[in-house]
């Protein structure tokens, strides 16, 4: 549990809204994020996560945007004020190729950033050092042009150079973009592994829902409005039964089966997982879930397996976006 | 400001990409080695040459004496090893049928291709010299050859001077070839030296304007550099600064390489080189420029392409400046070149100082560009 006194308040956005041309990209967004805090902020594209980022981390004007907003309790804006939090700030783009110099070795690299930040070129490397340790960067690449690195190694040298100059928070954009299924998690600890030992608080910008495991707190953002702004565990447990489900294989699974399931009166909804998996979401599941099995096979629908299980953050998303579009269809 | 180490990240980027490097410093030293070791050693040819001396026949006219010992120094010049000619025949005529024979003999000889060259030394040869006079020197050059009636024509300047030395006159020589003031002499490296007032600024710009104008626009984290605390200002300071240093260093390669080959300087060398640095610094803030206003790496080299053509055209080289319209030399004033080679042909050929007001031009044109590259970087959207 993080300590939420004021003094840990690293950034602070509210009533943040953002235009562009008129046009309102961003709505009404406010939270607050305590040192240490890994924050995941998901969305579909448009959402507005990007231009949210934009905001933090001194890219807009301040004549595009109103509310209260500080980092590092410095509000973006005046010159002084950017110049301030930028030296407080670390960033590492979704694309290595916005953030590295690939003719040049690893340790050059972090040297020519440190240096925009006044560090020595000892110290840059004392710290680059430490760095690549603990991103496990292996150190017979580490005079050699980044060309040569894997792309995993030039995702972590990426990493390094954001946090060379100790920053307070650190803004990471799609960090597990364009990386292979299972270096994604690789990624993910070695960001866990890094708040831990450096304590440094972090902002991850992704449309990969795998992420917020490695979250402290997520936000879910949809056409510029802020969803939800909580611990991934409560917001799974918003959901029907605490989040509890069941799930199913059924032997000739379609959309008559589907359409069949839904029509059980404590049916919260239901989600097609697999060719033959479906997961269902029931009210009191620990009360219900004898019933639910006996109007499954008396429809003579034949289950092959089920389980019981408890909601990722991913079906979390997929039913919290599904409300909100049916919420707005309504509406109109 | 971080200025040292952006300079240094510069600086590295620059060393990385050997390619661009090795073409900025080979260049220039293969051109200088063309127009200097190829062609350029002053006469660029030797040719075979016979004398028909009329010297012996009686001259009427004006002159108190009858002096006729003048040809024969002529025709020992050439006997004794000239670096342009040498002498194959030479025919003493005492009257107009021995000079008839002499001359279809010499005739027969160039179209044969014996001789390149044939000289006639009028009757009063020697008396024009005794009198101070201007002297005939008539000449046939085998004229199927462009290049060797050129050649001929700077070639001749040897035996002449040395004859002067010889016989301690001044006589002039009345030839087909102009006199020229503040010429580049025979002895020293004249296509090179010639060359030299366009070609060794148009490469300084060139090649600099060439390195700098993609040093915005392929810089992929260039923008990143903006979510930390180093300006824009710094950076456009610190691409001037890296590129500035290695212009420094090509023009010391080319001034080094020019001096080997045969560098004919009158004016002081040190002012040469700081007119290069000056012409070089336009070609860095006009790449500088393009850079800035670029999209992508192809626009930039397009408007390279563009700005090297109008540079080119607006030298001051192609058409005389004095002859424009006030309108065009306002525009031929606008590009480093219109300064940068008037200077240069000073310092070298006439030997006087930086003109003032021309080096200010030159200043005063990068240091326009480079705030044109500031504002239009200042103006431009980035985004990470």
């Amino acid at each position: 549990m993080k300590n939420k006194s004021p003094k840990n308040l690293v950034v602070n956005v509210k009533n943040l809204e953002v235009f562009f041309k008129k046009k309102q990209i961003i709505n009404n967004v406010s939270f607050q994020v305590y040192k240490g805090e890994i924050i995941g902020l998901f969305g579909i594209s448009g959402a507005g996560k990007t231009t949210i980022i934009r905001v933090l981390t001194c890219q807009i004007k301040k004549k595009h945007w109103k509310g209260i907003v500080t980092v590092t309790n410095i509000t973006p804006g005046k010159k002084q004020n950017n110049s301030k939090i930028l030296e407080k700030i670390g960033y590492v783009p979704q694309l290595e190729l916005l953030n590295l110099y690939y003719d040049l070795s690893p340790l050059v690299n972090v040297e020519i950033f440190a240096s925009n930040y006044g560090i020595k070129k000892d110290n840059a490397l004392k710290i680059a050092r430490d760095l690549f340790k603990i991103l496990d960067i292996p150190e017979d690449t580490w005079n050699n042009p980044l060309k040569n690195l894997s792309g995993g190694e030039k995702k972590r040298v990426s990493m390094a150079i954001g946090l060379i100059h100790k920053p307070s928070v650190l803004f990471l954009d799609e960090p597990t973009t364009g990386v292979d299924a299972n270096k994604r998690y690789d990624i993910l600890n070695y960001l866990k592994k890094l708040n831990r030992k450096l304590g440094t608080t972090m902002f991850i910008i992704t449309h990969d829902l795998e992420a917020a495991l490695v979250c402290d707190k997520t936000a879910i953002l949809r056409e510029g409005k802020l969803l939800e702004f909580d611990t991934p565990y409560k917001l799974i447990s918003s959901l029907a039964s605490d989040g509890q489900l069941v799930r199913f294989t059924i032997e000739n699974l379609d959309e008559k089966i589907i359409k069949k399931i839904k029509q059980y009166p404590l049916c919260k909804d239901i989600s097609r997982t697999g060719n033959n998996v479906i997961e269902v979401f029931i009210q009191d599941l620990e009360q219900n879930y004898s019933n639910l099995i006996e109007y499954i096979i008396n429809n003579n629908i034949k289950i092959i397996s089920m389980s019981r299980d408890i909601a990722n953050f991913r079906r979390y998303f997929q039913l919290r976006i599904k409300e909100e579009e049916e919420k707005e269809f309504k509406e109109k | 400001m971080y200025i040292s180490g952006l300079v240094r990240k510069e600086l590295g980027r620059l060393r990385s990409d050997k390619r661009t490097l090795i073409l900025l410093f080979t260049i220039p030293l293969i051109l200088i080695i063309i127009f200097g070791l190829t062609s350029g050693g002053g006469p660029s040819g030797f040719f075979r040459a016979a004398i028909i001396t009329k010297d012996d026949m009686d001259c009427f006219g004006d002159f108190p004496s009858n002096s006729t010992e003048y040809d024969d120094v002529f025709i020992s010049i050439f006997q004794n090893n000239l670096t342009s000619f040498g002498l194959e025949t030479y025919y003493n005529v005492s009257n107009e049928f021995a000079y008839n024979n002499a001359y279809i003999e010499c005739e027969q000889m160039l179209k044969n291709e014996i001789i390149d060259v044939f000289i006639v030394l009028v009757e009063n040869f020697s008396e024009t010299i005794e009198n101070n006079v201007n002297t005939e020197l008539l000449y046939f050059i085998d004229a199927s050859n462009f290049d060797a009636i050129k050649s001929i024509n700077v070639s001749m300047l040897e035996p002449i001077s040395l004859f002067k030395l010889e016989i301690g006159k001044t006589a002039n020589f009345s030839m087909l070839i102009p006199y020229l003031e503040f010429e580049v002499p025979f002895w020293e490296s004249q296509v090179l030296n010639y060359a030299f007032a366009l070609t060794i600024p148009l490469i300084i710009i060139g090649t600099t304007m060439n390195l700098s104008c993609l040093s915005i626009v392929s810089e992929g984290p260039l923008p990143r550099m903006l979510i930390t605390p180093t300006s824009k200002k710094s950076i456009i300071l610190s691409k001037l600064i890296a590129n500035s240093l290695i212009m420094i260093l090509q023009a010391g390669e080319i001034f080094i390489a020019t001096a080997i080959f045969g560098l004919y300087c009158l004016g002081s060398l040190f002012e040469l080189f700081l007119v290069f640095l000056a012409i070089g610094l336009c070609g860095v803030s006009m790449g500088l420029f393009i850079s800035s206003i670029s999209k992508t790496d192809q626009q930039a080299n397009q408007l390279y392409m563009v700005f090297f053509i109008v540079v080119l055209l607006f030298s001051g080289q192609f058409v005389s400046v004095g002859s424009l319209p006030p309108s065009m030399k306002v525009i031929i004033y606008s590009f480093p070149l219109g300064y940068g080679i008037p200077l240069v042909l000073d310092i070298t050929l006439k030997g006087v100082s930086i003109h003032f007001g021309l080096f200010s031009g030159l200043l005063i044109i990068s240091t326009v560009y480079v705030i044109l590259a500031y504002l239009s970087y200042l103006f431009k959207k980035v985004e990470v």
